[in-house]
Parts: structure tokens; C-alpha cells; sequence
């Protein structure tokens, strides 16, 4: 007899999506998680707004929360971390320690929804100096800092006049090499441009980018608001330098329009730092022995029209552990996980 | 004026990790080439010391059985320079090889005029190598526009089999195998290792010094992984050269605007363009470093940097620009602070900016140790005596 | 500091042909596949470097008219541009893991090959620092330390130059009691490196460059290299 629930690997945006839309078909879904409550990134990291509708992204996770706690289709097991795998479709047998004991789940059809994180910017082949410079910050720092409504210079505590963001800091670059675009990051930074201008009206926010990647209509509701309405300063220039001037940093970089180097004092800079896959993806991945990519995402099969399917039968990938994904490909990817994993234990339980 | 310490890490930490660096550790290439009889790698000695680089893998720097790389510059402008090196290893009684069969490494020339091309670069390293380990020692390259370029020629010499195969003829011919060291090592990475060591012996005080740190181009941004980075310094951000070692002797090492700018050699402008060389030093570097830091003495460990840094403020004194930073070597510097003579070791009369009152606020008494040298001098010129021995150096 | 023309009529009197030959010239080295990737224009290589503060200079600018083979551009950056670059390569930062350093290195080399006027008139003055390394195995020595050779580093030189000997004497590393090369070199060195020089068709560019300096260097070591017993070697 085949087993019919489905296992989701990963309580953040995705994976709760997923345990919903289990529930929603009918189906059981047991979903794990490793650190000790639900929300994935959007929570560990604090997010303030999500990117692009600006809505409250605590608020956004007690949402997806609330709907699968204390849903009888749902089986939660946090502080829980899978260990190992075997069997196929229909008859998956997982171990897991769970607040450390042994557990083995069994399931039919499992959905890894493990994500990412952000780029550690230490690599990074520009001279960041993010680990000399109080006042250097990465977007998950700033958001933090949004999210309390304390939006200071760390080094004195006071509110900062010129604010910098720097794009593609570990992404779009072959010598680190992340040769991808981390698809967001424009995008939060923009975000986080306008709530800076919001909260510190008194503060000028410049972005130094390479290209600005506003797909669809983050074009008109993020980009050009924050030209227009906010009066945020976008400079087509790179910067490779950081470095500290009396009470200032010096931000580095070429203007590109005006065909000559800049050197532009700054009271903060925030570095648009990318995605990679977590070390959860990775280990997941090993373990079921799905196919990595060369930057170690899991590698979905079938290009363009399938997201979510992976080398192995009956494991599923959604979200950010297939590679850089906003927060609508996640919950679409989820959707789809959900449809094919549930048919997947449905051909097995009843043959064609 | 701003006394600045050196920027520490923050309460943030970087750990760089090197099972998950991006790139092929190019000394694992270079033994399986010699696993296919493509070339020889000459091993380093088995007295050495480990130190960091930027991906966090571990290099080896040999303390003592190196054959000293010399460098054109040095030698020809600034001998103290060189004979600070020297004197650092005689002190620790380590044996060391100084050789007369030694070309420059015509990189100089080659970045100057690129009168020349990659085959020619490369044999005429290799060439210096197989010198090297016909002795039976291992390459210390004094200069880091060498050490920048050999880095180049292995990375060349590794990857294009054709060229490896037109520098294996170039050899045949002159009789020599094609040798490459397991590790291209820079003398002040052999300074950075010995730190403590010289810490140990040190005999002048200098916590009341502050300096700023040049890191040459040619040491840290040629391939940029292979040079020393460390955790403690600078958040591993920066390369750790120099800065450590002057940490280590107790020195107050102030941070700039223009840290990581060029100091402006230019390899062809410093002969032929000079007034780029001079405006850039004095304007991007040594006015910044006055205004910012106002340090007692600027250091830096390259050739280039230490004569374009010191020799371009002369001009700028000229244009009332504020100038005034005596500049030295980090071994003149180290050595130094282990009580080598100003004058008959370190040889600062052959530095152009005024250093007699960095040398002053050490508590030395320099009017004696110039009259020191004079009296050596002055036997040579009565034909008394041939040349100054390490000896007399060290009377 | 001349601004930098990049119409297209510069460079009218040489014909197309014979600038997309030079450029085919630069594409054939073996390191243009490593040197050139793409570009996209962050700027992070003039940031860094010296030469776009000083001069009219961009490495963004070569990179993008090698990457776009815009030959009349290629031609003018190759004439009037490639000799601002001091060859410090903070432009290795550059993400795509492009080298304009390199890049002009190539395009210099073969400036100088061809024989291109502007290689000659950005290599005058130089000439002596050939002959240095040429005859003597080093770049600079302590002879060169004269007055008129370095007239902007000051009234030192004087005091240099006066007890250039006895100063040199006064040093205690053996290798370094020279004045006319920077250390001491064994013949035999020297003549190892003309070989290698002679091997690598180097004299074949400094007679391109400055073919009275050829003429010395050429008679220099033909002797030499005759003294040491090879008779076979010359340098037309």
C-alpha cells in the first residue's frame, strides 16, 4: 500500500506554501524544519517589507503560519533535521532527529524546500571591508535595522545624511564565482532605498549599479517610484572600494555616464549581497542524492517547463534551493511542487 | 590630523575557508605536471613557516637555504635596501645564498616598453630558478614587481603547454631543466613569518613610531590569492603584508583614504613620464598620508614604491605641496628596530626625503653613526681599506 | 593631459586593412582568451585605476572597443591611449575576470612589433634604460644616479654622485660593489640572456623600436657571444 503523504523539507515561504496547498488537496503533509519555529529567511533574518508590495513581512509569516498550525493535515516537527534517505515513490523512509532523537518519518513523495543564504561578503574581490567598517551593513543588516524603525549609523548611533547601496556583491562575478544574478537584490535594495528616504527624509540614498533588473512591474511600482517619488539617486557605476576618511567612508567608483572616476563620501554603505544555496540545500540534496548545479543549487530537469522535478523520482525542489528565486517564484514553484508531487504518489497508489 | 588605528575587525568575524575556494590550487597543478614529466618543481626546504593567504589555504615560506632574487632597483638606488635583507639573515645566523649567476627579471623593462614577449619572460625566469636549484637553494624574490610577474609566468607556464614547450627548448639549449619552486615566495612574506622571531631580539623601543603601510600593486593585486591575508589584520579585507610586521615591533600603524591606491611608478613613467609619477605619489599618497595620519615614517616593500614614494617629494616641496614622510623598507625598518646601524646596514643616505628625525625620535645618535660611516668612508678613500665588511657593519 | 579623440577620422592616413591586421594581430596571442571575456561597463576597473585619474584614460573604454572589435577605435586606443596604463593591474578586480592591463600589454607588444611611430615616440627617451638591461643583465644601475639623468629628484643626486664610488664600496653584500651594474653578474649570465633574447626574437623588437640602440646592443653581444664560443649566433 503506498504511501500517500507527502514530506516538506524547509518551514520558510516555500515550504509553507506547499504544506498548505498539501492540505488544501486533501493530502497529508508532514513538514520539518530545522531551527525551532516556521518563517525560514523572511523570519531568521528579520525581514521588515517584503519586496515589491511593501507589505509587512512579520505579518506576511504569521499568516503562513497560522495557516498550517493547528491544521489537522498538517504534521509539524520542528528543531528537526533530516539525516538520511531511502526507497522510492510511494515508500520514502526518512530518518530525522527531532530535539534529539532518532525519528523516522515515512513518506510518499517529498518536496525540498531548504532555500538559501546570503553571500557571505568577506569573499567578495572588491574592497568592501566589511569586516573593518561599522558602518558597511548588507541588506539583511539594513533590514533589521528597518524592521525596528532605528535606521542609524552603527559607529555613533546617529541618524546618517548619505546612504549607499551597492549591487551585485557576490553575484555577477566570475572570480568568486556566483556568475549568476541573485534576481532580487535590485529590487530589495530599492525597496529599502525608499524605506530609508521614508524613515530619514532628511537623508540622501544613492544606488551604484550595474544594471538594473526590474522585471515586469517592479519596473513601475519599485523603480520608478523610487526616482520619482522618493528622489533615490541611481548612478550607473560600480564601486570597488570602502574605505574609512575621518568621521566618513569613501565610496570608490566610476560614473559612468560622466565617463570619470568618483570618490563619494558616505555616512552607511549597504552591499546587495546575493544568494546561495544553504548549507541545508547542499546536505538535503546529498542525502537524496539529487544532482547539484555547479554552484550548488539542486538542478531541476526539464528547463523551462518543468521548475521543480529533479533527477531523482519522487523528489521534488521548490524555491531558492533551485537557485535564485524572488518571493513569487517561490510560491508558484510551490504550487507546482505540490501538484506534481501529489500525482507522482497517486500513479503509484493507483497504476495506470 | 588624525591619529588612526589600524581597522580592526569589527565584532564580525571572517573565516576564510579553502576546501571551497574558487580556484585550482595551482601548486597541486604544478606537481601533476611533474607527475608527467612536463617540468620539475623545486621543493621548499624543510625549515619553514606557514602563513594564510586570501582563500585561506596555507603557504609555505622557507626560513633559511633561499637564494635572494635581487632586484634592479634595489641594488642599483637604494643598496640598503637590499643589504637590510641580508643583515635580517645573518642576525639569525640562517644560511642564505647570494648569487652572482642572477639576471633581473627584466619585468621592469617588459611593463615599461613590453619590448619583449612571454617566451622570453618566461625563460628568463625559469633560467634564474634552474640557477637557483643548481645550488642547491630556493628562490627569496626581493622585488614585488618580480614576485608579481613570476606569479604571472607560473600561471602561464601551467596553463599553455605551447609556451611550456618553446621555454623547455630555450633550457635544453642553455643546458638547464625547467625548474618552477613550489612556492613563488616575496623576502617581506619571509619578514611577516619571522616577525616574532625579530620581535624577540628587538633592542629600540618603537611604540612612540607611527607609520602608514604602501602595499605594493604588484605583490597584491597580480594574482590576488596568492598573498598574505590574516584575520587578526584588517578583517583578512586587506593583505596583511607589512601592517603585521610592523605590528609586531610594536608600531602604530595608521589607516589612509588612499590605502589602496598605486603609488604611481608607472614602469615607464617614472623614467620617461615623470610628472605622472610625481603628481600621483605625492597627491594620491604621501599628501593624504600627511593629512590624514601624519606618520612618522611611510613603509612599504617594493622597490618601485619605496624610490617613487620617496624621491617625488622633492618636487612636490618644490610646488609647497605638504610633504616630509621619510620612507623605508619594512627590512630596514626591522632590521632597525634589532639595532642595525642607520647608516652602515640600512644605508639611508641613499633615501631622498629626510629621515633624521623618525631616526632622532628612536633616541638614536645619528651625528655619531654618520660620523660611524664617514670613518669607513674615509678609509676607503685613502686606499686603506677595499670595501666596508658585514664586520665593520655591525662594529 | 590631451583629450582623448575618439572620432573616426583620426587616424585617416592608415588604411582599414592595415588596422584590422594589427587587430587580428592582437586577437592571435595566446592570452587573448584569458585577458578578454565580455563587458558589462561597471566601471569597477577605472575605479581603481591611477592612469583614469591622471590622464584622459579608461581601461573600461579599451575593453569595450576590443570587446565591440571596433577597429577604427582599436587603432586610436592603440596609438594614443595604451601608453597612459601603469601596468599596476587593479584592473584584475574586474568581476568578469577581464584583464585591460593585459589586454593593452598585448596591444603594446604588437605596437611595438610593427614598428608603430607612436610605440617609437612613447619609447623615446627610454632608449638607455634598453641598453641597461640589454648589456648588463639589470634595469638601473648606481651610475645612472646623475643629476641631469633625474633632474626632478633634487639636489640628493648631487651627494650621490660625487661619492657614487666610494659609497658603493662602502656596502657589505660582495654581489653589490659595482657601479656600472646594479650587482655583480657572472659573464656567463649575460650570455645565457642573450641567448634567451636572441631565442625569442626579442632583438627583432628593439630594432623596430629605436634601430640605432640595435646597432650597439647587436655589436655588444656578438662579441661577447663569440668570446664565449658561439660563432653561429647573430642577431640580423
Amino acid at each position: 500500500m503506498a504511501n500517500e503523504n507527502i514530506l516538506v523539507i524547509g518551514g520558510g515561504p516555500t515550504g509553507l506554501e506547499a504544506a498548505k496547498g498539501i492540505a488544501d488537496l486533501g493530502y497529508k503533509a508532514i513538514l520539518v524544519e530545522k531551527r525551532e519555529r516556521l518563517g525560514g529567511t523572511p523570519d531568521a533574518s528579520g525581514y521588515a517589507a517584503l519586496t515589491p508590495d511593501m507589505r509587512d513581512a512579520g505579518e506576511a509569516m504569521d499568516e503562513m503560519r497560522a495557516a498550517v498550525e493547528n491544521n489537522p493535515n498538517v504534521e509539524i516537527m520542528l528543531n528537526t533535521e533530516v539525516t538520511g534517505a531511502e526507497g522510492e515513490t510511494g515508500n520514502f523512509k526518512v530518518k530525522a532527529k527531532s530535539a534529539g532523537n532518532e525519528v523516522e518519518i515515512e513518506a510518499g513523495a517529498v518536496i525540498i524546500a531548504t532555500g538559501f543564504t546570503h553571500f557571505d561578503p568577506g569573499r567578495e574581490t572588491q574592497k568592501y571591508g566589511y569586516y573593518e567598517h561599522d558602518d558597511v551593513l548588507t541588506l539583511v543588516d539594513a533590514e533589521k535595522m528597518l524592521k525596528e524603525g532605528n535606521f542609524v549609523r552603527p559607529s555613533n548611533g546617529e541618524k546618517p545624511k548619505r546612504v549607499a547601496f551597492i549591487q551585485c556583491v557576490g553575484s555577477r562575478d566570475r572570480q568568486i564565482g556566483n556568475e549568476y544574478c541573485s534576481k532580487v537584490c535590485c529590487g530589495i535594495s530599492s525597496k529599502q532605498a525608499i524605506e530609508v528616504r521614508e524613515m530619514v527624509p532628511d537623508c540622501k540614498v544613492f544606488i551604484f549599479y550595474i544594471d538594473m533588473r526590474m522585471y515586469g512591474y517592479w519596473e513601475n511600482e519599485i523603480y520608478w517610484p523610487a526616482q520619482e517619488k522618493h528622489k533615490v539617486n541611481y548612478i550607473k557605476g560600480m564601486a570597488t572600494e570602502i574605505i574609512k576618511k575621518g568621521d566618513h567612508l569613501i565610496v570608490k567608483g566610476e560614473d559612468t555616464t560622466m565617463r570619470r572616476p568618483m570618490e563619494v563620501p558616505m555616512d552607511m554603505v549597504i552591499l546587495a549581497v546575493g544568494m546561495e544555496p544553504s548549507a541545508g540545500t547542499r546536505q538535503v540534496a546529498d542525502i537524496f542524492g539529487v544532482k547539484k548545479n555547479q554552484y550548488n543549487f539542486i538542478e531541476t530537469i526539464g528547463g523551462a517547463l518543468n521548475t521543480v522535478s529533479t533527477n531523482v523520482e519522487g523528489v521534488f525542489a521548490a524555491g531558492a534551493c533551485t537557485g535564485p528565486s524572488d518571493l513569487e517564484d517561490c510560491i508558484s514553484a510551490a504550487g507546482s511542487a505540490v501538484m506534481k508531487s501529489i500525482a507522482a504518489v497517486r500513479r503509484v497508489a493507483v497504476p495506470a | 590630523m588624525i591619529h588612526l588605528p589600524v581597522v580592526k575587525a569589527t565584532d564580525r568575524k571572517f573565516e576564510a575557508d579553502p576546501d571551497n575556494a574558487p580556484t585550482e590550487d595551482i601548486r597541486e597543478e604544478l606537481f601533476q605536471l611533474e607527475k608527467e614529466g612536463e617540468l620539475e618543481v623545486i621543493r621548499v626546504p624543510d625549515n619553514y613557516i606557514e602563513l594564510p593567504t586570501k582563500y585561506g589555504r596555507m603557504k609555505k615560506i622557507p626560513v633559511e637555504k633561499t637564494w635572494h632574487h635581487k632586484s634592479c632597483g634595489q641594488c642599483g638606488h637604494i643598496p640598503g635596501y637590499s643589504t637590510s635583507i641580508f643583515w635580517l639573515n645573518r642576525q639569525f645566523g640562517l644560511d642564505y645564498y647570494d648569487p652572482t649567476d642572477q639576471t633581473s627579471c627584466t619585468a621592469w623593462n617588459y611593463y615599461a616598453s613590453a619590448t619583449s614577449n612571454p617566451e622570453a619572460q618566461a625563460a628568463v625566469a625559469i633560467r634564474n630558478f634552474a640557477a637557483a636549484d643548481e645550488v642547491g637553494y630556493f628562490p627569496l624574490i626581493h622585488c614585488g614587481t618580480s614576485f608579481g610577474h613570476y606569479k604571472e609566468v607560473r600561471h602561464a607556464l601551467v596553463h599553455q603547454h605551447d609556451l611550456r614547450r618553446k621555454v623547455k627548448k630555450i633550457m635544453e639549449r642553455l643546458g638547464k631543466k625547467l625548474v618552477i619552486p613550489e612556492e613563488i615566495v616575496h623576502y617581506s612574506e619571509w619578514v611577516l613569518a619571522m616577525k616574532d622571531r625579530i620581535a624577540e631580539r628587538q633592542e629600540i623601543d618603537m611604540s612612540n613610531i607611527t607609520a602608514t603601510v604602501h602595499p605594493a600593486c604588484h605583490y597584491h593585486k597580480l594574482i590576488e590569492e596568492d598573498a598574505i591575508y590574516d584575520s587578526e589584520i584588517y578583517g583578512a579585507q586587506r593583505t596583511a603584508i607589512v601592517t603585521g610586521t610592523l605590528q609586531a615591533l610594536g608600531i602604530n600603524v595608521g589607516d589612509y583614504s588612499t590605502w589602496f591606491d598605486c603609488c604611481g611608478f608607472g614602469f615607464r613613467h617614472i623614467l620617461v613620464s615623470r610628472d605622472f609619477s610625481r603628481s600621483f605619489s605625492v597627491q594620491r599618497k604621501i599628501e593624504v598620508m600627511k593629512e590624514e595620519v601624519d606618520p612618522d615614517i611611510v613603509v612599504t616593500h617594493d622597490t618601485g614604491c619605496v624610490t617613487t614614494l620617496d624621491q617625488s617629494q622633492f618636487a612636490g616641496r618644490a610646488h609647497d605641496k605638504k610633504v616630509g614622510l621619510p620612507v623605508m623598507s619594512d627590512s630596514q625598518v626591522a632590521a632597525l628596530a634589532m639595532g642595525a646601524h642607520p647608516y652602515k646596514v640600512l644605508q639611508l643616505h641613499w633615501h631622498n626625503t629626510d629621515n633624521k628625525p623618525f631616526l632622532r625620535k628612536l633616541g638614536l645618535d645619528i651625528d655619531k653613526q654618520w660620523a660611524e660611516f664617514q670613518a669607513e668612508v674615509d678609509l676607503i678613500k685613502a686606499g686603506k681599506k677595499e670595501y666596508m665588511t658585514w664586520e665593520d657593519a655591525d662594529k | 593631459m590631451m583629450a582623448l579623440d575618439l572620432s573616426q577620422n583620426k587616424h585617416a592616413d592608415v588604411s582599414y586593412e592595415e588596422k584590422e591586421r594589427l587587430f587580428e594581430e592582437v586577437k592571435a596571442d595566446e592570452r587573448w582568451h584569458h585577458v578578454l571575456y565580455g563587458c558589462y561597463e561597471c566601471g569597477i576597473c577605472v575605479a581603481a585605476c591611477p592612469s583614469a585619474r591622471f590622464y584622459d584614460f579608461s581601461p573600461r573604454v579599451i575593453a569595450q572597443a576590443v570587446a565591440r572589435e571596433d577597429i577604427d577605435l582599436i587603432y586610436t586606443l592603440m596609438s594614443d591611449s595604451i601608453w597612459d596604463c601603469s601596468q599596476c593591474f587593479s584592473c584584475d578586480r574586474c568581476p568578469r575576470q577581464n584583464s585591460p592591463g593585459q589586454i593593452i600589454t598585448v596591444m603594446r607588444e604588437v605596437a611595438v612589433k610593427n614598428g608603430l611611430q607612436t610605440a617609437k615616440d612613447a619609447l623615446q627617451g627610454y632608449g638607455r634604460i634598453i641598453y641597461k638591461i640589454m648589456a648588463t643583465g639589470s634595469q638601473v644601475s648606481p651610475d645612472m644616479l646623475q643629476p641631469d639623468a633625474f633632474p626632478d629628484w633634487g639636489t640628493h643626486v648631487y651627494e650621490i654622485a660625487e661619492n657614487l664610488e666610494e659609497w658603493r664600496r662602502a656596502l657589505p653584500p660582495e654581489t653589490l660593489h659595482t657601479t656600472e651594474t646594479g650587482w655583480k653578474v657572472d659573464q656567463k649570465t649575460i650570455i645565457e640572456l642573450y641567448l634567451i633574447w636572441h631565442m625569442t626574437g626579442v632583438m627583432d623588437l628593439i630594432e623596430g623600436v629605436d634601430e640605432g640602440l640595435f646597432m650597439i646592443l647587436v655589436d655588444v653581444m656578438e662579441e661577447r657571444l663569440e668570446e664565449a664560443g658561439y660563432d653561429d649566433i647573430t642577431f640580423d
